[in-house]
């Protein structure tokens, strides 16, 4: 048994005592979480929001990003995955700007940069386009290759924002 | 979201947007907040947009 705190439908708060030392949420008379000396436990299929990371071993913090994208720069320019972005802009050949949908607290945040290596040993390169001002919303970047001096289209891009 | 935003930028290059899907916006708010203040723009069908990049620098939007 349990003392359940059960926020009811019908007559608002209800309440179930016993000496168990275990208190269970509830709302509309299903289990939320539990409440007991070991800590709290979530019911099937709750989740608690994330607002903080758990660094696995170590004492070292970890932060998560604030903003991510994978996406095709080739052909037909798509976006594969994101978080906080709300679009990308196709400038031109390898010439692309990271838009965030919530922007960052100032454009001094870090961005980390991936490609791919192409079936014929040519390393794609994504880096920062140094001639465009960054800021807290956008974030423009060029891509090239190992091969070549001018910008080229990617099949593999991929931008982290951490802040 | 199987669309685009294009518009024209100040050198006569072409820019345009691809959306993010899930993100939470339409297409209409992501056309306020990531074109550029003033910038005309167009929406348009994602099969609108060429492509063959062969010639992207040279795209013009009429």
């Amino acid at each position: 048994m349990s003392t359940i705190i059960n926020a009811d439908t019908s007559n608002g708060l209800k309440l179930t005592s016993d000496t168990s030392g275990e208190i269970k949420l509830q709302s509309a008379g299903a289990d939320i979480a539990t409440v007991n000396s070991s800590g709290i436990t979530m019911a099937s299929g709750k989740t608690l929001p994330a607002t903080s990371l758990t660094t696995a071993s170590g004492s070292a913090p970890s932060y998560s990003a604030r903003a991510w994208v994978n996406f095709n720069g080739s052909g037909t320019v798509a976006i594969r995955d994101s978080e906080n972005v709300s679009s990308i802009t196709d400038n031109g050949t390898g010439n692309y700007t990271m838009n965030f949908t919530t922007a960052m607290s100032d454009a001094n945040y870090c961005a980390v940069f991936g490609s791919e290596y192409t079936s014929n040993s040519i390393a794609g390169i994504v880096c920062e386009n140094t001639g465009t001002t960054r800021t807290a919303s956008a974030l423009q970047v060029r891509s090239g290759n190992s091969s070549s001096a001018g910008a080229v289209n990617l099949i593999a891009i991929q931008i982290a924002i951490f802040s | 979201m199987n669309k685009r935003i294009v518009y024209t930028n100040d050198d006569g290059t072409v820019s345009v947007i691809v959306l993010a899907n899930e993100c939470g916006l339409t297409v209409e708010q992501i056309a306020d907040k990531d074109v550029p203040a003033g910038k005309e723009y167009h929406i348009v069908d994602a099969a609108d947009i060429p492509t063959d990049r062969t010639f992207r620098d040279a795209w013009t939007w009429e």
